[in-house]
This record gives structure tokens, C-alpha cells and sequence, in this order.
């Protein structure tokens, strides 16, 4: 065969292969299309009542909520203090216990083999498999009602997400100054200290402000359960079905979420 | 655009080198090239003649600005100063239309290969393509026949006909840097810019890239730049070397006139 006819056939080859891997991916978008509109179709059309959709209903209902309720303004500032305060509690509490389960569940570092990593994750796993409203409820009925509860219910809620991500940065450092530390004779806590601490320290930094944001974001509705900050408010507030209140409450949280948002931007340039 | 060799007349200028004269077609002529950042000057006005058939070698000291010259050629740095002739053709007075157009017939070979390391060998050869590439094709990844046979060719020119299919994390060094060496030359390039292209490899391998970039440049009637660190490798590969020292040309000619003399006011005080 002249190497013309050669190449021809693995051309051909080729485009054939491609062509393969192009129906495949036809049949798995077809079937991810398949299951959303299942999913629609089996959640919202069937289940919905259509005839209370009507347009007028809607526009009234929502209509309700663009009221301003300025009296509430004074009674929310300390409410949102609280709800600051409990965000900033709860992620440095929720860092201070995962920094050990972090440890326990780097494969690389954990200290006793199988048992401890598998160990570690099952806490990140039960930290993060608990919504916090869930965290919130357990704690309420362990410690009253009240911003302890929150604290600690988001503090739970932050464990594993603080955690997993710090256990990940840990397994993926480069072995390079580990393996310097351990050639002039370190020690293991040396070895951690400056062979693996100042490689992951930028990921624990940015982990727990991003934490510190969604924490704020919690707070906010931490008073559904009865855990105190603005959510303890919004919760009055729909109780009395004061729907201008309720605005004021929602707009008081946007503007805490966007100040967060503003403060954690300059505090990650700051820091990283 | 045209190519310098059709056009030996016009295109024909006598070099006044510190060496003999010399008589050569131009591909590329760089005039008072400058290039800094945040008030720190790289290039001091670098001006050399990259002939036809070159294969032109940079040399000098690690922060002499060899890097930063190589990428003012395809402005992936953007020169402060100065003139870029390509054929005859002004790159630096080119807007982005024009630029990228321009760059589609310059080959880059990195020092760190930049290879698309999810990619199979042949995506990554086709990589070399997309400055001809429209967005619809580019989005499918659907290369034209031409194109594959082109890859292939060249994958079997350079050694690699069995890795066709392999992804480009499966390599070694050498073998990665050879689907460089095909990457840019799928562009058919008039001009191959060439940036430490052994830094990354073991001696032995390393030779036997400087070679196959030297029998192709040759093949190919492609005249080449390179920058590169291994001074005996300069003189054995390349036909002409200039020697850069903080921004500034110390010594330009042939291997052969780069004598103990010419070293030294290239690395100065620094130890051989």
C-alpha cells in the first residue's frame, strides 16, 4: 500500500473514532434532557395548583412585599450586630475544630493509617450531611434558645466544609519542602509546621472569609429555629403577617450579605 | 505576506556584525527593541538580523532578558520601544486583528512545553490549527480532514506514531516536548520562536530535540530564534548566537567567534 492510501485509512480511522465519541456524547446530553424534563414534569406540572397562577394573584401577592416598613429600622440594628457577631464566632470556632479533623482526614498526614483518616471524613461527612437548620434545632434543645445555639449549629455546619477543603490543599502539597524538613532531621510537628503549614496557609485564609460569608448568609435565617440575630425578626415579622416588615428585614440582610461580600474582598487581597 | 527567499533582491541587506559581512535573505530584523515593567527595564535597546536559513541562538545569564526578548517577537510580552520586521512587516505596529494573523505563522516551542495536559497528543498537535480555526468548528472540536492528515504526518515525522492517541500527561519530557515541536509547526510557520527548549530535559534528550529542531527548521526552509542557557549547545546547533547581558547585546556572530573573551563580556563576573 503507497503511504498516500496509508494515511487515507488512518484518517478515515480517525474520523470514524471521533465520530463515535460524538454519538456518545449525543446520547448523554439526550438522556440528561430526558431526566430534566422528567424531573419537570413529574415536580412542577403535575404538582403544582395552575389555578392559582393566574396573574393577577401573583402580581397581588408579590405586590404585598414592596412596602418599606421604616418604623422596623430601629429594632434591627442590634439584631444585625448579633448576626455579624455570630458569623465571626461561629467560623472561628468552626476553624478551630476542623483544623484536627483536617488533620485526621489528609491521607498523606493522618496519624494512625486507615482508622483515623476514614475517621476524619466520617466527621466532615456528618458535619456537612446536617443542614444547619437541622444543626440548629439540636442545639436549641440542648442549649435553650438564643444565639449560643446558633453559634454552635453553624459552627457544626462550618467543620466540614472548613475541613474537607483544608485536608484536600494538605494532599496536594508539593513533597519538595516536606522531604527538605525531614533531611536536616525535623521532627513530625516540624515537618507539619514548615513543611506543610505555610504551603496551605493561603487555602485556609480564603477558605474560612469565604466560610465567614456564608455564615453571614446562616445567621441571617439561624432565628427560624429560635437561634436570635435578624432571622429571629424575619420570623416575628411573618408570624404578624407584616409583608412591608418583611421586606425591610430581607433588604437589611442584602445590605449585611453585600457589606460581607465588600469586607471579605479587600480581606482576601490583604491577606493572599 | 511574503517570504524573504522569494524575494532575495529586495529583501537582501549586508550585516554589519562585529564579524565579516555578511550577505544573507531576511526573515526577521529586530531594531531598538525595548521591554520593562513597573519602571524596571528589561531590553536597553536590543537591535540584531535573524537571516533565512538562521538558526539564531540567544544567550546569557539567567535575568539578562532572553525570555522576555524571545516573547517581544509575538508581543506575549509587550515591548516598550523599538521595531519587530517580520518579512518586512512591522509586528508592533499591528492591532489585534492583524496581530493574531501574524502570529498564526509564528511557532512557539516553551521551555515547560505548554501542552494541554487533558488533551490527547493529536488534539494538542491540532491546538497548532485554531489561529485558522473558526468558533463553531472550535467549540465541537472538529478539525478538517486536511488538518488530521497534517498531524499525523507530522506526529510520525517526529517520532510519536504510536502515541497518537495518548493523553499528553501520559509522556516523558522528551516525547512532550516533541508534540511541541509538531504543535508549531501544523501552523507552517515563517518563523519559529523557540524558548529554552531543553531546560526541562537530561542531556541526552536534550540534544536529540536541539537536533530534530534543526533537520526540520532545515526541511522546512524555516529559520528559527532560540533562546537557550547551554552554551555548548548554542555552538554546536545554532549558526549565529548573540549574547545578551541585562538588556544589553555584548557580542553577536558565529559559534566560532564566540571566544574566552566574548564570554566574559557576556557573563561578566559570574563564574563559568
Amino acid at each position: 500500500m503507497n503511504p498516500a492510501a496509508a494515511l487515507d485509512l488512518r484518517i478515515d480511522a480517525i474520523a470514524e473514532q471521533r465520530r463515535r465519541t460524538w454519538a456518545t456524547r449525543a446520547a448523554i446530553y439526550a438522556a440528561i434532557a430526558a431526566a430534566v424534563a422528567w424531573s419537570v414534569y413529574a415536580i412542577v406540572v403535575a404538582d403544582t395548583d395552575w389555578s392559582r397562577l393566574a396573574f393577577g394573584t401573583i402580581s397581588r401577592t408579590l405586590g404585598r412585599f414592596l412596602y418599606f416598613d421604616a418604623a422596623l429600622l430601629p429594632d434591627l440594628v442590634d439584631p444585625a450586630i448579633d448576626t455579624v457577631l455570630m458569623a465571626t464566632l461561629a467560623t472561628l470556632l468552626g476553624l478551630f475544630l476542623a483544623l484536627p479533623v483536617a488533620w485526621l482526614g489528609a491521607a498523606n498526614i493522618t496519624p494512625l493509617g486507615k482508622a483515623s483518616f476514614v475517621f476524619g471524613r466520617g466527621l466532615m461527612t456528618l458535619s456537612r450531611s446536617v443542614h444547619e437548620i437541622v444543626w440548629g434545632l439540636i442545639f436549641v434543645s440542648a442549649v435553650g434558645l438564643g444565639a449560643l445555639a446558633g453559634v454552635l449549629a453553624m459552627a457544626a455546619r462550618s467543620i466540614g466544609f472548613i475541613s474537607k477543603i483544608i485536608a484536600e490543599a494538605i494532599e496536594d502539597v508539593q513533597p519538595g519542602p516536606m522531604e527538605a524538613i525531614q533531611a536536616v532531621g525535623g521532627n513530625k510537628l516540624q515537618v507539619l509546621l514548615y513543611g506543610i503549614v505555610p504551603q496551605v496557609l493561603p487555602v485556609i485564609l480564603g477558605t474560612v472569609i469565604f466560610e465567614w460569608d456564608i455564615n453571614i448568609r446562616r445567621s441571617t435565617i439561624m432565628g427560624l429555629v429560635g437561634a436570635g440575630g435578624l432571622g429571629l425578626v424575619l420570623f416575628r415579622q411573618m408570624a404578624m403577617l407584616n409583608y412591608g416588615g418583611i421586606a425591610t428585614v430581607i433588604l437589611a440582610v442584602l445590605v449585611l450579605i453585600a457589606l460581607g461580600e465588600v469586607v471579605s474582598h479587600y480581606a482576601r487581597k490583604a491577606i493572599l | 505576506m511574503r517570504r524573504a527567499s522569494n524575494n532575495p533582491g529586495s529583501d537582501t541587506v549586508v550585516l554589519h556584525a562585529p564579524s565579516a559581512p555578511r550577505t544573507v535573505p531576511l526573515a526577521l530584523s529586530v531594531r531598538n527593541l525595548h521591554a520593562g515593567y513597573a519602571g524596571r527595564e528589561i531590553l536597553k535597546g536590543v537591535s540584531f538580523d535573524v537571516g533565512a536559513d538562521d538558526f539564531f541562538a540567544i544567550i546569557g545569564p539567567s535575568g539578562a532578558g532572553k525570555s522576555t526578548l524571545i516573547r517581544c517577537v509575538n508581543r506575549l510580552v509587550e515591548p516598550t520601544q523599538g521595531e519587530v520586521l517580520l518579512d518586512g512587516r512591522n509586528l508592533l505596529a499591528l492591532g489585534q486583528q492583524h496581530l493574531r494573523e501574524a502570529r498564526r505563522h509564528i511557532g512557539m516551542i516553551f521551555q515547560e512545553f505548554n501542552l494541554i495536559e487533558r488533551l490527547s497528543v493529536l488534539d494538542n498537535v491540532l491546538t497548532g490549527r485554531l489561529g485558522y480555526t473558526g468558533t463553531v468548528r472550535s467549540v465541537l472540536r472538529v478539525f478538517p480532514r486536511e488538518d488530521i492528515g497534517n498531524a499525523l504526518r507530522l506526529l510520525d515525522r517526529v517520532g510519536l506514531s504510536e502515541h497518537v492517541h495518548k493523553r499528553a500527561d501520559r509522556l516523558s519530557g522528551g516525547q512532550r516536548q516533541r508534540v511541541g515541536i509538531a504543535r508549531a509547526l501544523i501552523q507552517n510557520p515563517r518563523l519559529l520562536l523557540v524558548d529554552e527548549p531543553t531546560s526541562s530535559l537530561d542531556p541526552k534528550i536534550a540534544r536529540e530535540v536541539m537536533g530534530l529542531i534543526r533537520e526540520i527548521a532545515r526541511e522546512l526552509n524555516v529559520p528559527v530564534l532560540c533562546n537557550i542557557h547551554d552554551v555548548k549547545l548554542a555552538t554546536e546547533f545554532c549558526t549565529r548566537i548573540i549574547g545578551l547581558q541585562d538588556g544589553v547585546k555584548k557580542f553577536e556572530g558565529r559559534p566560532a567567534e564566540l571566544d574566552e573573551r566574548a564570554m566574559h563580556s557576556i557573563y561578566a563576573m559570574e563564574v563559568l
